[in-house]
């Protein structure tokens, strides 16, 4: 069985994890930032997945597994407390827009 | 009775998720004070919990402990030496004191039943990432002090500033932590486990472009939590938006679990010898220190002027791990206990200035020491603290790391002038200190000020006790200084750590 190679799965992840960080620098939409953090959990995700594979021939290691298992609902914490703060900034200012948060210099 | 985790950690997790059913039970007795009294009483069980842990690791050195039940390549391990219990216990003190503060400082806010909850899971979190032996272990508790400090954060909901602060802290953070995961796949993927000490025997004598690239990011993410410039952005915005005694652990210790972070991944991981980060390091921790102290010369709002502070001291700190000896490391621990003591005493006075004003504008706040004279004096004792005059206990930690960068400085020239920039901006700090040491005491109060009551006893007592420990830990060194060598020795055994797992 050809499997493709593991290279493609760690340049995919880092791409992934630099248009991350690129959706953080650009983006002004609140929940377009979340979701940038959201890639970026992503990205190390399928680091994790595609190492716990190739790493063990005959079978996947459940380590990797397991962490990537955790770090999801981690990431789902993360994003419900974000998602919070972006409503009650919305009841605030009637929009999602950083740029309007500027009180703080961003 | 069987311990989950570690008794410290298990006995705050447990009053946290009691935490709010004792609230309802104090609201059906009409007694709302419960819970905070509630809270107090788990960090002191925690305190006792930590000083029978102490009382082993110091019989044994190090303990380990399967927290998962399956001993599967050391994952889900706990593993404690003495800079654990280090750390845990400034942990544990600063936790304790803002607790006993927020009785009274938090009266005037609704949610108590989620703030102590909060509070209670922070320090947990933070003792874990402590106690941490792997990554699997260290990434849970991390995240777990992260979620709750952003909630913490933006605990005032109903202000601007809050939500702001929060926002920013969350999203500049967790884009930290995923660095963080980040580096740790790349480390599971070079070695298949994630285990501290067989990452150390892998990865540390060989640096191959992933190492290196791993060894970048961890520097990143823990740096954004630790506030090493330039990731310091959030730090300033969100530690003055906080309620003040959050304000107090946030700039006391939850940034130094970024410091601990990289004292620990760095010395084990990526051994000095062979990665050569040293100098590198120096560089940050010398911008660091100047960019903070700087900017805090310029701030008007107390709490955003003891903020940048905050970022200088982190600069000291990570100089005294830069230089990677047993005497620079001792002075980078030393200095994190002293820089926690004397950070958090100064925030909770400036919370207590806050309390009686509601403001935290300098000009506002001019004279108010001549109305409240416990809180002024324990400010002054603060301030001067920290700005390394002696005897008070700063000056001690200071002193120890500039000997080691001079001693460093046998290797190579440049540490010299990297520990005589340290000096300088160590003077340079005491002018903002002595300024707002000016303003504080020595003003014509305002009429804002002359308004203003002394504290309130349970947060003159946090104060106070602070402020004893500031003389005492300036006058009589000796236990404390020796505590925090024995950490600093704990971090650089390799063998000792390594052995207790590898065998």
């Amino acid at each position: 069985m050809n499997l493709i190679p593991l290279s493609y799965y760690i340049v995919t992840a880092l791409i992934l994890y630099i248009l991350g960080m690129y959706c953080l620098a650009v983006k002004r939409n609140m929940i377009k930032l979340i979701i940038g953090i959201e890639i970026l959990t992503s990205a190390a995700n399928l680091n994790f997945i595609a190492l716990a594979t190739y790493g063990n021939p005959g079978g996947a290691d459940p380590l990797g597994h397991t962490f990537v298992i955790m770090s999801i609902v981690v990431g789902a914490c993360v994003v419900a407390v974000a998602l919070t703060i972006a409503v009650h900034a919305y009841r605030h200012y009637k929009t999602l827009d950083v740029r309007e948060l500027k009180r703080l210099r961003w | 009775m069987k311990m989950i985790l570690s008794l410290p950690i298990d006995l705050l997790i447990l009053f946290a998720i009691l935490a709010p059913i004792v609230y309802l039970l104090g609201v059906k007795m009409r007694t709302r004070k419960i819970v905070d009294i509630w809270a107090v009483v788990g960090f002191l069980v925690s305190a006792i919990a930590l000083y029978l842990l102490y009382n082993e690791v110091a019989a044994e050195g190090i303990i380990t402990h399967y927290w998962a039940g399956q001993q599967l390549r050391g994952i889900a391990i706990l593993q404690i030496d003495m800079l654990s219990i280090f750390m845990a216990a400034i942990f544990l003190l600063i936790g304790l004191l803002t607790a006993i503060y927020s009785t009274k400082y938090m009266e005037r806010d609704t949610g108590h039943a989620e703030y102590y909850t909060l509070l209670l899971l922070m320090v947990a979190g933070m003792i874990g990432v402590a106690f941490a032996g792997d990554f699997f272990t260290f990434f849970l508790f991390w995240e777990i002090m992260c979620i709750t400090s952003y909630v913490l954060v933006a605990f005032r909901k109903e202000k601007w500033e809050s939500i702001e602060a929060g926002f920013k802290y969350l999203i500049i953070s967790s884009a930290g932590s995923a660095t963080v995961l980040f580096a740790m796949s790349i480390l599971y993927g070079m070695a298949g486990t994630l285990n501290f000490a067989y990452l150390s025997s892998t990865i540390s004598n060989t640096p191959t472009p992933w190492s290196i690239l791993a060894l970048a990011m961890i520097v990143l993410g823990l740096g954004v939590k630790a506030a090493i410039v330039p990731f310091h952005t959030w730090l300033p915005d969100a530690h003055p938006a906080a309620p003040s005694s959050i304000s107090a652990m946030l700039s006391g210790v939850v940034i130094k679990t970024g410091v601990y972070g990289l004292i620990r991944i760095m010395i084990l991981i990526f051994a000095p010898a062979e990665y050569q980060w040293q100098l590198l390091l120096a560089i940050f921790a010398i911008i660091t220190m100047t960019v903070g102290n700087v900017m805090a010369l310029l701030q008007n709002d107390i709490k955003r002027l003891l903020a940048f502070s905050s970022i200088g001291h982190i600069g000291y700190i990570i100089f005294g791990l830069s230089i990677a000896s047993v005497y620079g490391l001792t002075g980078g621990i030393f200095h994190i206990m002293n820089h926690a003591i004397g950070k958090a005493l100064l925030f909770l006075c400036a919370g207590a200035f806050l309390f009686a004003v509601e403001s935290r504008n300098l000009d506002d706040l001019a004279g108010i020491g001549k109305k409240m004279k416990i809180t002024g004096l324990t400010f002054i004792i603060g301030s001067l603290a920290l700005a390394g005059i002696p005897p008070l206990n700063a000056f001690q930690s200071e002193f120890m790391i500039i000997l080691a960068g001079i001693q460093q400085g046998v290797t190579s020239g440049i540490w010299y002038g990297l520990s005589a920039i340290m000096v300088l901006n160590i003077l340079f700090s005491v002018g903002y200190y002595l300024r707002i040491i000016q303003i504080i005491m020595l003003r014509e109060p305002t009429d804002l000020a002359k308004k203003a009551k002394e504290a309130p006893a349970p947060m003159l007592f946090s104060m106070i006790i602070l402020a004893i420990l500031c003389i005492v830990i300036g006058i009589y060194p000796g236990p404390f200084a020796d505590f925090a060598n024995q950490a600093a020795e704990a971090a650089l055994n390799l063998d000792n750590y390594v052995r207790a797992i590898v065998g």
